[in-house]
Parts: C-alpha cells; sequence; structure tokens
C-alpha cells in the first residue's frame, strides 16, 4: 500500500522522467533455484511438480534447467516419493501430502545436499466475486474482489494469485487486521473488459513463507529509489547441506488451494 | 540543580563587588522594524575585549570603572562608536541602521556573515534570511534546507528526497528547532521543498560539531531558527507569487514600540500535480507563522509563537494523506540582574501523519507529541567569562498507529498499536572562557536523562531475546513473545541518564586567523523507525526503552579560521563514531508494527572527513565555494560469533554517503536594477545496491543482489540560474517589488534520482531505468513588500 502511494506522488509531479540506460554490473556464480510448490486442490489431488534452475547474469534472459539432480520427498514414517525428470527442469511424482506429516525434500545436485522440511497448510475456499466497474484511483477501472471468510483466531496467511490475458496479481495476506472477518483480494488490471477470464486461486502457507513472499513481491517491484528499502537476496527455507555458503534460493512449500474462476461481466 | 545555580550567583556576586566594576548592558535591534538583533559585535578596543548578543539581542559586559569607547558593528549594519562613562551599571539599548541606506552607491554587505575566529565555537554556519533568498532555487520557491545543503559537510539524499545529512550522519540525527519548538517533520512534498517560511525567518545556525552543551536530544546537528518578531513601528505586508505556492506575511504593531504580531501564510495550489487524471486529485500543502511578542517592561519580554503546516493528499475519494507539524510556544524573557539573562519557554509540538484508503476501508493515524519546558540563563560574569546553564524536561506521547473501519461493512477490524511514553530530563552548563588574549575555551557538561515510562501492553521474550537469528539458514527470524505486561503510566519501564562533555578550544594566530578544536559527545533517545534511503511521512518515532538503546555519538573536529579582505576561510577535519544506530533485518515490514524489536539489531555507524568553505562577504559580487570530502558508513555485526548480523557484519556506505561534494554559490550586484545568482553543485553520486544475478520464482523474475549499497549512481552535477529585476529601485513608494527569474538545472543534466531494474515484457528481457526527478526548469516569481 505504501509503496503504491509513493509510487503515484513520486511519479506524478514535476518534470520527472525515466529512461532506459547501460549499467555495467558485477556477477555473481550461479546457484541452484528450487520452487517446489505442492498444492492440494480441494477435491483431493495435487500437483506435485518441483521445478529446478540455476541463476543467471541479470541482463541474459536464458534460463538454465537443472536435468541431472536427485529429487525425493520423504516422510516422517521414512515413506520416500522420488522426482522423476520430466523437461524444462521440472520434476514430478504422485504424491499426495496429508495434514500434519512433516515432508523432508531432498536434493542431491552436484554432489551437494539440499533439504528442507514441511507440512500442509489449510486454506478456506474462495466464495464469490464482486465486480466494481468504478474502481481503481482513476474510478474507471474494473476491480475485482475474491472474498473469504477467515477462520477465528489470529495466524492464518494467505498467499493469493489472480491471472487473466490483462496481467497477473500476487499477494499475500496476514489476518491481524481481519481476524474472524468476510475480507477479499482485489484485482485490478488495466483494461480489462466484459468476457475477460480472470482465475483466482488462494494458497494456505504459513509465517515464514509470508515473510519470503513478501521481500519477493517488493523486489520484482523494481526499485532503487529514495524511499525504497536496502534490497537484499531473499533466502528461502532449503538449506545446503554439504557447503552452507552456496545456499540455493526459492522455496518449499505444502499448499491447500481454493481456485474460483470468473467471466468479466 | 538549583545548588548549582545558587553556587553561580554566589560566585557572580562576589566577582561584582569585590572590585570596582560596572555593567554595560542593553538590547540591540533594527531601526526601521524594532527587530531584535543577534550575534551583533559589542567592542571596547581598549581593553581588546568584547561580547556579542545573544538570541534575543541582549548584551551584558562588566568592565572596570572608567571612560569608554564602544564599537557596535554586525556586518550588514552602520557600525556605531559611543562613548561611555562607565562610573555605574550603565544600560544601553541600541539601533543599528542597514549600511545600504546610509550608502550611495549601491554595496551589498547585508548577508555577509563574518567569521567570528575568536570564538572557541567552531563548525557553525549562519545564513540570514537574506542570503537565503539569494540561492537560485527549483521553481523559484525560496528553501532553508536546500540552502544550508549548500554547505560543506551537509548532503541530502537526492533531489526530491526529504531531509538532509550533516557529517555523515542520519537526517533523524538533526535536531530541527523553530523558535526552539522541535520539528520531526522538515519537509513538504516528500522534501521537493522544506517547511520554512523564508518571509518568516530572521536567522539560522547551523551546528555541525563542537555542539554547546544547551543542545541535546540528537547527536548529529542543531539547526537553530528563528522567527522573526513582528515590526513594533509599522504595518507591512511582505509576500510572493510564484509557480508552485504564493504567500504573504503581515506584521506591526499592537502598541508602538511594545507588542507586535506576525502572521505569515504560505499555500500551494491545489490540483497543481497531479494532472495524470481528470478527476478530482489534489495535492497541495500549507503552513502558517504566528508570533505575538510584548515587551512588558524592561526586564521582562513575553512571546507566543506558532506554526502549523500540512500535505494534503487527495486521490478520487478513494485514499487521501495528510501529515505535517504542529507548534506552540511560549516564551518568558525575564532579566534578573543586568547580568543574568532568563528565558523560559514551554513549548508544544506535534507531528501528524493520516491516511484514509476507503477503498480498503479503513483510516490510520499515527504521530508524536510532546511538551517541553525549557529555563535557560545566559549569565554574563564578568568581561572575560560568560555561563549559560539551564534545566530542560520534555514529556512525550508517541501514538505508532491507530487502524479504524471507515465503513460498516468494511472488513478490517480496529487495531490500535500501544501508546508509548517518555520523560526526558536535562541540565547544563556552558563556560565560554577568555582564558588569555589568544586563547578561548568554552566547556560544558550536559546531564541528560531518560525515563520510559509505563504503557498498555509491553511484550515479553524468553531470555528477553525478540529476535532469533536462524543459522541453518542464515536468516534472522521474529521471536513470538512469551507474555505481556501493563504498567502503569507513572511506573518507569527503563532508565537511562548520560553525562555529555563538550569541549571547544580556539587559539589566535594573529588579528586574521586562529586554530579550533572541539569535542562532543551526544545523546539521542528517539530514534526514527524507517529503513528507506530517505525518510518518509510514514516513518514514525520510537523511544528508547527496553528493546532499544540511546543513540551515543562522540565527535572530535578541528579547523583553522582565517579573515582575509573581503573574504573568510574556514577549514575543518572531523571524525565521528555512533553506537546504539539501529539496523533493520533484511526488507523489515516497519508500517504498523508493534513489535519494532524483532526486526531491529544495533549497530554502529562512523563518518570523518574534510571540509573547506572560502566565502566572500562584501562587495558587488558575494557568495562562497564549498568542498567536503568524507565517507561515511555503518555496520551491525552479529550479537555472537556465530551470527552473520547484517549485510553480513560488514561496514557499508550509509545512503547519503558522498565521497566528493562541491557546491559553488555566487550572487552579482550589476545596478539597482539587475541582479544575478549562479550555483554549481557537483557530488559523487549516491551508493545503491545493484542486482548481480537473476533467477525466476513462480513466474516472476526476481533480483538476486550484491552487498548492501556497494555500488554508486553516477556524479551529480547541475547548475542553476537567476536573475532578480527591481523596476524602479528608487521609488520612494511604499509598494516595492521585484521579479525573479530562475532557471534550475540550466544545462538539462540528466541526473539519476535512482536507477531501478525492471523485465521489459514486450522483448523479454531485463532492463535498466533511470529516474531523473528535475530536467530544465525555468519559472518567474514576483515578490513584493509594503
Amino acid at each position: 500500500m505504501k509503496k503504491l502511494f509513493l509510487i503515484v506522488i513520486f511519479f506524478g509531479i514535476f518534470t520527472s522522467c525515466e529512461d532506459v540506460i547501460e549499467v555495467e554490473l558485477n556477477e555473481a556464480p550461479p546457484r541452484l533455484v528450487v520452487e517446489a510448490s505442492i498444492n492440494v486442490r480441494s477435491d483431493g489431488s495435487a500437483s506435485s511438480n518441483i521445478k529446478l534452475t540455476t541463476t543467471a547474469p541479470f541482463f541474459n534472459n536464458n534460463i538454465s534447467f537443472v536435468s541431472d539432480a536427485i529429487v525425493t520427498i520423504t516422510d516422517e514414517n521414512n515413506m520416500v516419493y522420488t522426482f522423476e525428470y520430466q523437461d524444462e527442469g521440472i520434476y514430478s511424482a504422485f504424491f499426495i501430502p496429508q495434514e500434519n506429516i512433516d515432508y523432508t525434500l531432498s536434493i542431491t545436485y552436484k554432489d551437494e545436499i539440499y533439504t528442507a522440511t514441511e507440512q500442509l497448510y489449510n486454506v478456506v475456499p474462495l466464495e464469490y466475486i464482486e465486480q466494481r466497474n468504478d474502481g481503481g484511483f482513476t474510478g474507471e477501472d474494473i476491480e475485482l474482489k475474491a472474498f473469504f471468510t477467515d477462520p477465528l483466531g489470529e495466524g492464518d496467511y494467505y498467499f493469493f494469485e489472480a491471472f487473466s490475458a490483462r496481467g497477473d496479481h500476487l499477494d499475500i495476506y496476514d489476518d491481524v487486521f481481519f481476524d474472524g472477518n468476510a475480507i477479499f483480494g482485489l484485482y485490478l488490471a488495466e483494461d480489462l473488459a466484459a468476457g475477460d477470464e480472470v482465475s483466482f486461486r488462494l494458497y494456505g502457507v504459513n509465517e515464514q513463507f509470508y515473510n519470503f513472499m513478501y521481500i519477493l513481491l517488493q523486489q520484482g517491484e523494481g526499485g532503487g529509489g529514495p524511499f525504497e528499502t536496502q534490497p537484499a537476496t531473499v533466502r528461502g527455507n532449503i538449506v545446503n547441506k554439504t557447503n552452507p555458503s552456496n545456499y540455493p534460493l526459492g522455496y518449499f512449500r505444502i499448499s491447500e488451494v481454493s481456485t474460483l474462476n470468473y467471466t468479466v461481466q | 540543580m538549583k545548588k548549582i545555580i545558587l553556587f553561580l550567583f554566589f560566585i557572580g556576586s562576589i566577582s561584582a563587588f569585590s572590585q570596582e566594576k560596572f555593567t554595560l548592558s542593553g538590547t540591540i535591534s533594527e531601526v526601521s522594524s524594532g527587530e531584535t538583533l543577534f550575534g551583533v559585535n559589542v567592542i571596547i578596543p581598549s581593553l581588546q575585549t568584547g561580547t556579542v548578543t545573544n538570541q534575543y539581542g541582549y548584551y551584558s559586559i562588566t568592565l572596570p570603572k572608567g571612560n569608554y569607547e564602544i564599537i557596535y558593528s554586525s556586518i550588514g549594519f552602520a557600525t556605531q562608536k559611543i562613548e561611555v562613562a562607565l562610573l555605574e551599571n550603565v544600560k544601553n539599548d541600541l539601533e543599528l541602521t542597514t549600511d545600504t541606506e546610509s550608502l550611495d552607491e549601491v554595496v551589498i554587505e547585508a548577508d555577509a556573515e563574518k567569521l567570528n575566529i575568536r570564538n572557541a565555537q567552531m563548525s557553525v554556519n549562519t545564513l540570514s534570511s537574506s542570503t537565503i533568498k539569494k540561492i537560485p532555487v527549483v521553481l523559484g520557491e525560496v528553501d532553508v534546507i536546500k540552502a544550508i545543503t549548500m554547505l560543506p559537510g551537509v548532503t541530502s539524499a537526492g533531489e526530491g528526497a526529504s531531509g538532509f545529512n550533516v557529517r555523515g550522519g542520519a537526517a533523524d540525527q538533526n535536531l530541527i528547532m523553530l523558535d526552539e519548538a522541535t520539528l520531526y517533520n522538515s519537509s513538504h512534498l516528500f522534501g521537493f521543498f522544506s517547511v520554512f517560511n523564508p518571509d518568516a525567518i530572521k536567522d539560522l545556525t547551523l551546528y555541525k560539531g563542537g555542539i554547546p552543551a544547551r543542545y541535546g536530544g540528537r547527536i548529529s546537528s542543531v539547526l537553530d531558527i528563528y522567527q522573526k518578531d513582528g515590526n513594533k513601528r509599522e504595518y507591512h505586508a511582505t509576500g510572493g507569487i510564484g509557480l508552485v505556492a504564493s504567500r504573504l506575511l503581515l506584521e506591526g504593531p499592537i502598541k508602538k514600540d511594545t507588542a507586535s504580531f506576525l502572521v505569515g501564510g504560505r499555500s500551494s495550489y491545489a490540483h497543481l500535480f497531479l494532472p495524470l487524471f481528470d478527476n478530482d486529485n489534489v495535492a497541495y500543502f500549507y503552513d502558517l507563522n504566528t508570533k505575538l511578542s510584548y515587551n512588558l517592561n524592561d526586564n521582562n519580554r513575553l512571546y507566543l509563537s506558532g506554526y502549523f503546516g500540512r500535505d494534503v493528499f487527495e486521490i478520487s475519494d478513494s485514499f487521501s494523506n495528510s501529515f505535517g507539524n504542529t507548534t506552540l510556544n511560549l516564551r518568558w524573557n525575564h532579566l534578573y540582574s543586568d547580568k543574568l539573562f532568563s528565558n523560559l519557554s514551554l513549548i508544544y509540538s506535534d507531528y501528524y501523519f493520516g491516511l484514509a484508503l476507503n477503498f480498503v476501508g479503513f483510516d490510520f493515524d499515527s504521530g508524536i507529541q510532546n511538551l517541553n519546558l525549557k529555563y535557560d540563563f545566559t549569565h554574563f560574569l564578568s568581561n572575560n567569562i560568560d555561563l549559560r546553564y539551564g534545566v530542560n524536561s520534555i514529556y512525550y506521547k508517541f501514538n505508532p498507529g491507530d487502524v479504524n473501519p471507515t465503513s460498516e461493512d468494511s472488513g478490517i477490524n480496529p487495531f490500535k498499536l500501544t501508546d508509548k511514553y517518555a520523560w526526558e530530563n536535562a541540565a547544563y552548563l556552558d563556560a565560554d572562557i577568555e582564558v588569555s588574549d589568544k586563547i578561548t575555551v568554552q566547556a560544558g557538561l550536559r546531564l541528560s536523562t531518560f525515563n520510559r515510562l509505563g504503557q498498555d501492553e509491553l511484550y515479553l521474550y524468553e531470555n528477553d531475546n525478540p529476535i532469533f537469528y536462524n543459522q541453518e539458514l542464515d536468516i534472522y527470524q521474529k521471536v513470538n513473545p512469551i507474555d505481556t505486561i501493563s504498567f502503569d503510566r507513572s511506573e518507569t519501564i527503563k532508565s537511562f541518564a548520560n553525562l555529555e562533555p563538550r569541549l571547544a578550544i580556539s587559539y589566535l594566530l594573529n588579528d586574521d586567523s586562529s586554530i579550533k578544536a572541539s569535542y562532543n559527545r551526544m545523546t539521542q533517545y528517539v530514534h526514527l523507525i524507517s529503513n528507506t534511503t530517505s525518510p518518509t511521512p510514514f516513518d514514525i518515532y520510537a523511544p528508547s526503552g527496553k528493546y532499544i538503546e540511546p543513540q551515543l555519538a562522540d565527535q572530535v573536529a578541528m579547523g583553522y579560521f582565517r579573515n582575509f579582505k573581503n573574504y573568510s576561510l574556514e577549514v575543518e577535519t572531523f571524525y565521528k563514531e555512533v553506537k546504539n544506530r539501529l539496523d533493520y533485518v533484511d526488507d523489515a515490514d516497519l508500517i504498523a508494527n508493534d513489535a519494532l524489536e524483532q526486526i531491529l539489531l544495533k549497530g554502529e555507524a562512523r563518518a570523518y572527513g574534510l571540509e573547506v568553505l572560502l566565502r566572500k562577504n562584501k562587495g558587488k559580487f558575494q557568495g562562497w565555494i564549498a568542498y567536503t570530502l568524507s565517507k561515511s558508513e555503518q555496520r551491525t555485526p552479529g550479537r555472537t560469533p556465530t551470527e552473520s548480523g547484517i549485510n553480513n557484519g560488514d561496514w557499508y556506505n550509509s545512503a547519503w554517503d558522498k565521497t566528493h561534494d562541491l557546491s559553488i554559490t555566487g550572487q552579482y550586484e550589476y545596478s539597482k536594477k539587475w541582479s544575478f545568482g549562479a550555483n554549481f553543485i557537483f557530488q559523487t553520486g549516491r551508493p545503491t545496491t545493484y542486482p548481480e544475478a537473476q533467477y525466476e520464482y513462480n513466474g516472476a523474475i526476481i533480483p538476486v543482489y550484491e552487498a548492501r549499497n556497494s555500488s554508486r549512481l553516477s556524479p551529480f552535477h547541475r547548475m542553476d540560474l537567476s536573475a532578480t529585476w527591481t523596476p524602479k529601485p528608487e521609488s520612494t513608494k511604499r509598494w516595492k517589488g521585484e521579479w525573479v527569474f530562475s532557471i534550475y538545472n540550466a544545462y538539462n543534466q540528466k541526473n539519476a534520482a535512482s536507477i531501478s531494474f525492471r523485465e521489459n515484457t514486450d522483448i523479454g528481457q531485463n532492463e535498466a531505468v533511470r529516474l531523473s526527478i528535475f530536467g530544465i526548469i525555468p519559472s518567474i516569481t514576483y515578490n513584493f513588500k509594503f
């Protein structure tokens, strides 16, 4: 919220101008990047994909996929699920996580072992979508609110996604300000018009993922202005057991997901 | 304290009665307005001694019985010589006339601030309102803060960044006082303009080092700004019409020579700044300065002054925001004797920040309020010893945030962050001693205490440790409190006491030059909670307490000072160390955070540098060249050897560290009709943090950053020009007008305020984007007086 406001003020006044320039950057050696997002749908099925890539120089947009890693998830009863390589860095397995069980991800890559342990976090369902045609700052945009009801008791964290051809929106919520209430995830996109398909997803996550995503979302928006916080590399929940200083990036989470699709009226 | 005062009275009386000595005292003011004058030299040539007037225009000097020639001089004013037969105590109030009025040709000296080489005080800059008004500025809005950033040792984080940084210190380490009332935010529109109406200001003094014991509470600098008292003789109006804002100030006698008023207002034009959208968006600022002065009799004067300023932003009906300072100050000057001047002040000061987000359905209020009682004495003990002593008590209330739903159907619950209370007390003694013809010493001691008072809910943590270092992941994590306790308001949760010694010495090399050295220890008990490059109006202040310790600074400085012909030269070096500087874990969320201790670590800061100021004070051409070579850095090591700290525990450049900083400003009086001004500024680029790699996560491109502030933006440079045209300088009419034409950034340099990185979705490639705030900006302002 603060950022949105500052951007409006800061960019809206005077003769400020933006131009694209050449900047020479330092280059860091590549690190392993893990996107291990296991999602359990309300019908009990799960999407169990783990994506492995490495970091690339900042101005190089070729993603290097990791295809030669050994990827497993082991539950607290020593049941082992082995993830097989598909393509484009994706490993998958038939794996449906259950509540209140510890799952440990283990990746062996270039003779180093990376691990993280997580549990499944539940989520309340997305209930309905409210559409307003006089929304946004200008009062002229279509605004969609995806409502859900937070269960009583603080400590619920949410990860929210909304997709359409007009643009994606990711957000995170902490129920400290709306504990026990009906509340909404907001989707605003320029040029959103009647007939557009928008899909909404709400994931149950824990505080640690909330904090991780909070930083990630801030940094994804760019930065460097006088009202920006000092940027720093975001550390996830995965540890390199063999060589801790060669830490990986990314996150291992297991979430229940609630989905809702909507056609703009 | 009472004992000290009694003791001082006692030794004061002894020295007065034990010899045949008498006291010459009085108040010096300006003839046309009756406005009292600060810093007027009172010189007794036959004894090679003298004194200067204080902030209220009062002076006092005690001399052996005899006949003296006394010289009253202040640059910009006609020097007056009088003969005094000091056979008893003599009171001599005097009025000075400005030089320009007594000279036929145009020789502007009104702004010259001659260097006082004899005084032990160093690291100080004084600017008068008329000097500030001559410096070319953006959009023609005369700006006090922009003017002081032209001085050596003073920088800002950049164009459109609020606050200023003195000798490598943070923006919240400056004590900014308007008529002795503390201001918590010095800028309008996020730093584009400062909150001071230039017409209402008499003068300002900036202390960068060797800070006298009468000041405390902030560790880097003191900016002491005095408002005009108001004309005691005639009614006058001063004003200006500019592109951004207009201002009008009225002043005059309520009772001639006895009581006066001053009321000044300034407002920017609403609807000016957000042309992006065509509906009801509003962005403006305004401020109001008021003052009443009343001379009860020769020994008593009362002043009531106030300031109120607000910034207002509204974006259709979905969003509104307002913030600003309020101060109210009642002062009583009293002369206990011709040697003992006193001032009692009762000051209220308040900073408010409010936000309403109607499209989400809540509003948010926060702020800080304080009540300050000060009793200050200036004791002119003898012709070579002046004492200043006093006490000071400040009560604070901090409101870190109050969230309320704005409609029935809002999904937001009311939420109140716990109010915090504190009580700060200080007592000080400062002695200014002429030890010999060549040596002057200013020695002082300040005792400050701070009591964090009871509050409703204070979090308690296991082992008193609110922040946990996760060694495996190398990150700091919040610790959940195990309990909360509530205290009565009168209880003290935590108290601190600090002795702050201050010392400054000058040694006169010859009539025109001296060397000076100083040391000061400063303590700061309130902290601005901010992890952005420059402070924002959202930032709240937090008091020291159970989890936050007061910041302590030690500074040493040395310098060489010289007057020659119409020039003065100041060369100073300084070294400063700060303990308990707060630092924040990476990307900590500070908004509406009720448990700041969970994201804070304490570190240290240091700064050192060399400053050169060459100033031409007289003649048709006036101005200065200021150059600073400096370094300012900070580090936060881990609390134990296994912890990494912030930025790996390594030193990193502070966001305002600028290795080279050159400012040149000059004004040329071409004729009575035309005068010209120019600035040139060159600075090393601001430190910044660039990405050194990237990756994809959840469909988004995420940068991997290098060590904090290890790169720099490209150097900043800019030239500004101005011309002032007075159509009828000889006019005897009451109405006097002038036009000011100015060009900011004359050669349209695209200086980077920031460089940010984004993904260009059209080409699927990352790119670097430079944001430049001000291109070339011509402007025109009409100023008038009647």
